[in-house]
């Protein structure tokens, strides 16, 4: 995906933001050394599960007899196929839902309910007209670390010539000041950031290592401090 | 009470408690709530692609395929890396006391963390020596493996205003990149879209 960023002479490039992928990669094999896949199957659909059975013949003794009798809550054409592409939908009492009202119910640590609100889903702001501010709020990574917890990363690339020499300068900036750099988005530049539409939002901050003429630009996303929660300290 | 985990620094062993801790119990959460035009409520499901045929959760199950796509068991599956090396298990962190090694704060950074734990001492005991060690600028690291399995994630312990945290990671593949080694921005693809698809209730 592409993020549209600022350096701290305010000069702004769009460039490559590349996920970060987990060095793990373990395959499987069977007896005959060949490799195996996964595939996902059909178990059981709505139209042959215990509400829907029940609703037809009334009451559970009728159905329990059915069962005893037939195979009602099987589907000797479907059940075992493979599942292909599949989308997610809503569905109420009457059918798939094409127009859908959806609300927000927050809840507070002890279960009660904070507010209730018309969802609303927030556009993407690391690749907009404005873009993201290099807000020149630095904090040490020893001390950053002992605050926030780091949950993903991305990783800033070049894409020419031009936004190598503005990243490479960005990561050794923050290489020798040894700090992360709050990021920050909107029109105001005091806006977390959001990758996607309706994605969540996250504290995003930039660390920078360079190795010679190589450097490393890492954008760090936070949504959640390292600390105690409340009600572990009241026990 | 739950079995203990020990670790060991400098020849001390410290038997610790884990609770984790995530957003739920620091800030609480957000549940979506759905209803039809009607205002009954409405749930998800998944629509398979012949366009009518509803799964519900537990609808669906994962099978394991050989090359001619029978079914495999997959107990009689061996686990290889990308290299064609076979993958030894390891054991549960709970089995034995576990070394704590100092760790890097590069290293720490390198880590997607998986989750996160409060560490506690068990009752009648306690662990001044390890706090006192962590309240600094140190960071500890051990190979962490819950339940045992086939590979271990790495444990990270820091310490902040008295408190230990053990902070589960994994090592993602960050590479420092030079010139000739640039990215790709993905295009952006052109499509036809209907009127319908226009939202004009923003205004």
């Amino acid at each position: 995906m592409a993020i549209n960023i600022s350096n701290a002479k305010n000069r702004d490039a769009i460039v490559a933001l590349e996920a970060v992928r987990q060095k793990r990669d373990i395959r499987y094999i069977d007896e005959n050394h060949n490799m195996v896949l996964n595939r996902r199957l059909l178990k059981t659909d709505v139209a042959h599960d215990l509400a829907t059975l029940t609703k037809k013949d009334g009451d559970l003794e009728k159905l329990g007899k059915k069962l005893v009798e037939d195979d009602p809550e099987i589907d000797i054409e479907h059940f075992g196929m493979f599942l292909g592409e599949t989308s997610r939908v809503y569905v109420s009492e009457n059918g798939i839902v094409h127009s859908v009202e959806e609300f927000e119910v927050i809840y507070n640590p002890d279960g009660s309910v904070r507010e209730r609100r018309p969802r609303k889903k927030e556009m993407q702001n690391i690749n907009n007209d404005a873009p993201l501010k290099w807000t020149g709020k630095f904090i040490k990574k020893k001390e950053a670390v002992k605050k926030f917890v780091f949950a993903t990363k991305k990783q800033l690339i070049h894409i020419n010539g031009l936004t190598y020499d503005f990243l490479y300068e960005m990561a050794k900036e923050l290489h020798e000041k040894d700090s992360l750099m709050l990021l920050r988005g909107g029109e105001k530049g005091n806006q977390p950031l959001i990758l996607h539409r309706g994605g969540k939002p996250y504290n995003a901050f930039l660390e920078g290592r360079v190795d010679g003429d190589a450097y490393c630009l890492i954008l760090h996303l936070s949504n959640m401090e390292l600390k105690k929660p409340k009600k572990v300290e009241e026990d | 009470m739950a079995r203990a985990l020990v670790l060991s620094l400098d020849g001390n062993e410290f038997p610790v408690q884990m609770q984790k801790i995530d957003r739920e119990k620091l800030y609480g959460n957000v549940e979506i709530e759905a209803f039809d035009e009607a205002g009954n409520k409405a749930f998800l499901q998944i629509l398979d692609v012949d366009g009518k045929t509803l799964i519900d959760t537990g609808g669906t199950s994962l099978a394991t395929l050989d090359e001619d796509g029978n079914s495999v068991d997959r107990k009689k599956l061996t686990p290889i890396t990308s290299d064609g090396e076979e993958v030894q298990s390891v054991p549960s962190s709970f089995s034995a006391p576990n070394i704590l090694y100092e760790a890097t704060i590069d290293e720490y950074l390198s880590h997607s963390v998986k989750s996160v734990y409060l560490l506690t001492p068990p009752e009648g005991s306690n662990f001044d020596l390890l706090e006192d060690v962590l309240s600094g600028d140190a960071i500890y690291k051990f190979d962490f493996s819950y339940r045992g399995g086939l590979e271990y994630d790495t444990a990270f312990l820091a310490g902040n205003e008295k408190n230990i945290f053990m902070i589960i990671g994994v090592n993602t593949n960050m590479q420092f990149v030079k010139l000739n080694q640039s990215g790709v921005l993905e295009p952006v693809e052109e499509q036809e879209i209907s009127g319908e698809e226009i939202e004009f209730d923003l205004f």
